[in-house]
């Protein structure tokens, strides 16, 4: 009895902490306030766990196809370039207000601090569903709401060679036939 | 003394906002459509088997035939165009006549 007392306690004195931090207006909401480095590290990851449980059972198609890059690299430049750069470009309006940062996905996997990517095929799974439903409060759009797979998967070809392209590259394949 | 602190107050803020408006480009929002640019692409460092050397060509090829197509005047029909601006003046002949 006494036990289901003290839980009962602890469950009214844990409500009452979350509505007090709810309901007083302390925590900061500013973009340009960054989290604590524990709050920072919780959210990443929670972020990049769900994102590989999600993507595990995912196929990728052959993403070889020349025309692939010429699809996505339209998309790229229209949709995501504004925050995820173009090469030559190191940042913009939309790179430095947002926060967490958008990834500058102009450079090599490996030079992206804070997570991994893994193998070739799971950065595709990864960044095909990261594209597909996007993340909650991060700015990240679900572009599969009017995008269907074919056109993501091309986005996703695009993005494996987006930082092997020079500018010269980058105007070519994205630019409007 | 006091006059040249005044201004220096006001013109310090103001100053401070002008340069913070310009440091921001509106250029950066603009997004117009460009055409490929494929004059700066050296044909004979490209590999052929790279998959971006062959979407680039596909990309300047039809651009180039786009071009071509608009600029080619050898699928105009000049005998139907030579009736109608017949037909044409003829209308008018008539209008003319029945004024």
């Amino acid at each position: 009895m006494k036990s289901l007392k003290l839980l009962l306690l602890l469950a009214v004195v844990g409500l009452g902490s979350v509505a007090t931090v709810m309901y007083s207006g302390i925590v900061n909401v500013a973009a340009d306030e960054p989290h604590s480095d524990l709050v920072f590290w919780l959210l990443a990851e929670t972020r990049e766990n769900s994102i590989k449980k999600a993507a595990q059972h995912i196929a990728v198609p052959d993403l070889s196809d020349p025309e692939l890059l010429l699809t996505g690299g339209v998309d790229y430049e229209y949709m995501c370039s504004s925050c995820h750069l173009k090469p030559g470009q190191h940042e913009s309006d939309m790179s430095l207000g947002l926060y967490p940062a958008p990834p500058n996905l102009t450079t090599a996997n490996k030079g992206h601090l804070g997570h991994e990517h893994g193998d070739d095929g799971q950065a595709a799974r990864k960044n095909f569903w990261v594209i597909k439903h996007g993340i909650k409060a991060s700015g990240m759009p679900a572009w599969g709401k009017t995008h269907d797979d074919h056109r993501i998967w091309a986005m996703v070809a695009f993005l494996k060679q987006l930082p092997t392209l020079t500018p010269e590259q980058y105007q070519v394949l994205t630019a409007i036939d | 003394m006091k006059m040249l602190t005044k201004i220096a107050l006001v013109l310090l803020p103001a100053m401070t906002l002008a340069m913070t408006a310009n440091a921001h480009d509106p250029k950066l929002h603009a997004k117009k459509a460009e055409k490929a640019d494929c004059s700066k692409m050296d044909h004979s460092k490209m590999d052929m088997k790279d998959p971006v050397a062959i979407a680039m060509m596909k990309k300047c090829m039809k651009q180039a035939e786009k071009a071509k197509s608009a600029m080619d005047h050898s699928k105009m029909d000049h005998s139907k165009m030579k009736k109608n601006e017949h037909k044409t003046k003829k209308k008018k002949g008539d209008n003319e006549h029945n004024h």
